[in-house]
């Protein structure tokens, strides 16, 4: 039998793996690849991981609730292309201008957290009302969100992004650049609603036992349709943040993000059963698939070995699961 | 002895052209432990239902408290304080006993106009709940997969002593446990019943009905066929009464004229 103090160090653990295995990971490069080991190479790290892991939070809420949305991926291209037009003044950009010209900036979020939502809202209420199946609905998505992408930039490109926007992309705050603090705040902000709040709680408990949740006067519908809300409306900030930092869209912006976010919602520990993971975890797994393609960088080896290496992470991440859950019973 | 938690009167249901309920009555007191017993389809899960609000009698009264109510769904019935608790279809394994107790019911503090849990007086509340109610639960942070049959029971059951439960419905509650964790299920239904809830118990096993039952009500074809104190009784006699080999005529009758086109 073990003490109360010894099964709260292993539950800490538990929880925290993937932190751990980063750690690792980070350390054994540091010590195996020459000149990896630098501040450049960290922040590098960490600007990279924007993207996908503002895209991987909003995807790990909707698996947390026991659902799934393949769109987020197309929806940040929308969202991406729909700043690009608007606010980029080359390519099929309209060059919008805005007095005083800082107004660009929340006026084009706005508009990317709207677009996204609809589109979330759209799937929420295709999967709760009609009582399709998530997987369809947002594989759906995923197909006519990217041919809308195309539709409404005939294929071209928009480039140079108003200075206002392209800000964001530029400074840096402690050497880490905006946009990536913009990823970071949005960790801290998810991390709390998830842990703390009713709110939070209620989705995870839906991911468990959506019969329990609603006999117990939760409102599941409506908060599906929520997730969904939520998960459109995040990934259409992570396609604002794309544009700002590609200062334009082309149509093809983001494609490949889908499954490097789930990778690393899997990663983190996130189970795609529903009702299990944590987001920090999640924002750790984003991390260390960017500390490894960076490393790969750095050794400079093809492009496709980290693809295969993505693939054997994912399933050794599974693998782990298992593991962690066998501890736990054996704690329990 | 004082007025009934629950009182049916000539309850009956019809599915269609079948007389599922053919005039029930039936008496819960507080503190008492009912079991249920009869056949397959001798009526007791449509008995059950009506009670819990999930069916509605085709006629006849039910008076909870003292007053005339109708359920129009197992939500009205559970806010008047009657519920039936099924095994696994009312917790979320996948989060701690804590969380499970307050279920969509959290304490929260506004901070901003935001809610946010209060988890230590949600902890001090679970734990004077449960020692209350004399369960033990090696660590209420432990998600509630990693526990027992019987420690879930427990904890479905002192959830509903504790948001005010006053009459439980369990539809089979030991199907699904060992011997050892039975005999804590028993445990637990009697110090539930001490606090003063009525508990109805549909049981298949004659042993579980006399080990906790303060009365054995026996339905078949749809009318009481035998209500006894369970210690004044025997299982042979109640055996005799769900056979229905102790009270004969009619009841056999109408099952062979029921039969006949």
């Amino acid at each position: 039998m073990i003490t109360p103090r010894q099964r709260a160090v292993v539950e800490f653990v538990l929880d925290n793996l993937v932190w751990f295995i980063l750690a690792f990971v980070l350390a054994i490069f540091s010590l195996a690849i020459p000149n990896f080991a630098q501040p450049g190479i960290f922040i590098n790290i960490i600007e990279q991981s924007t993207f996908v892991g503002v895209m991987a939070i909003g995807l790990a809420i909707v698996i947390i609730a026991g659902n799934m949305d393949l769109s987020v991926e197309s929806v940040a291209g929308l969202t991406a292309m729909i700043t690009g037009i608007l606010f980029c003044s080359r390519g099929i950009g309209i060059g919008l201008t805005m007095t005083p010209e800082w107004l660009v900036l929340p006026v084009s979020l706005g508009i990317a957290l709207m677009v996204g939502g609809i589109i979330g809202s759209i799937n929420g209420w295709l999967v709760v009302k009609l009582k399709m199946s998530a997987f369809i609905v947002t594989l759906a998505s995923y197909i006519w969100v990217r041919g809308m992408v195309d539709a409404i930039s005939g294929g071209r490109s928009a480039q140079d992004l108003t200075p206002a926007l392209r800000i964001m992309g530029i400074e840096t705050f402690l050497s880490i650049p905006l946009i990536a603090w913009v990823a970071i705040l949005c960790f801290v902000v998810f991390t709390f609603i998830m842990a703390k709040t009713p709110f939070g709680r209620h989705i995870t408990m839906i991911g468990g036992n959506p019969v329990a949740s609603f006999r117990a006067g939760i409102k599941v519908d409506r908060l599906i349709i929520i997730t969904f809300i939520l998960s459109g409306a995040i990934a259409g900030v992570a396609g604002w943040l794309l544009a700002i930092r590609t200062s334009g869209a082309t149509a093809n912006l983001g494609i490949g993000m889908l499954f490097r976010a789930f990778a690393a919602v899997v990663i983190g520990g996130v189970s795609l059963k529903g009702g299990i993971g944590q987001l920090p975890g999640v924002y750790a797994g984003v991390l260390l698939l960017s500390t490894i393609q960076t490393a790969m960088n750095v050794m400079a080896l093809p492009v496709h070995y980290t693809q295969m290496i993505l693939g054997a992470l994912v399933l050794a991440a599974l693998l782990l699961d298992t593991v962690k859950l066998a501890i736990r019973q054996k704690l329990a | 002895m004082t007025e009934a938690l629950l009182k049916l009167e000539n309850i009956a249901r019809n599915f269609g052209a079948i007389q599922a309920l053919r005039g029930v009555d039936l008496e819960v007191g507080r503190g008492e432990v009912v079991a249920l017993l009869g056949d397959n389809g001798a009526g007791k899960s449509t008995l059950v239902k009506i009670i819990a609000g999930g069916l509605q009698p085709s006629s006849g009264r039910m008076i909870f408290e003292g007053m005339e109510r109708s359920f129009a769904s197992p939500a009205e019935a559970k806010a008047a304080g009657i519920e039936t608790v099924y095994q696994d279809l009312s917790l979320c394994t996948n989060v701690d006993v804590v969380a499970n107790f307050f279920m969509g019911r959290e304490i929260v503090k506004k901070y901003f106009g935001i809610p946010v849990l209060q988890e230590a007086a949600m902890y001090s509340a679970v734990e004077k709940a449960m020692a209350n109610a004399g369960t033990r639960i090696p660590s209420l942070r432990t998600n509630v997969e990693h526990l027992s049959g019987g420690q879930r029971q427990a904890i479905e059951l002192n959830r509903f002593v504790h948001w005010g439960g006053k009459l439980v419905l369990l539809d089979e509650p030991f199907a699904a446990l060992g011997v050892e964790q039975t005999r804590r299920g028993l445990d637990t239904v009697r110090r539930i019943a001490d606090q003063g809830i009525g508990v109805v118990i549909i049981t298949h096993i004659m042993a579980q009905a006399f080990q906790v039952a303060d009365r054995i009500v026996v339905i078949r074809q749809g009318v009481v066929a035998g209500n006894v104190r369970a210690a004044e009784t025997s299982p042979d006699e109640v055996v005799r009464m769900i056979t229905g080999e102790a009270l004969r005529s009619p009841a056999q009758e109408t099952r062979l004229n029921g039969r006949s086109p």
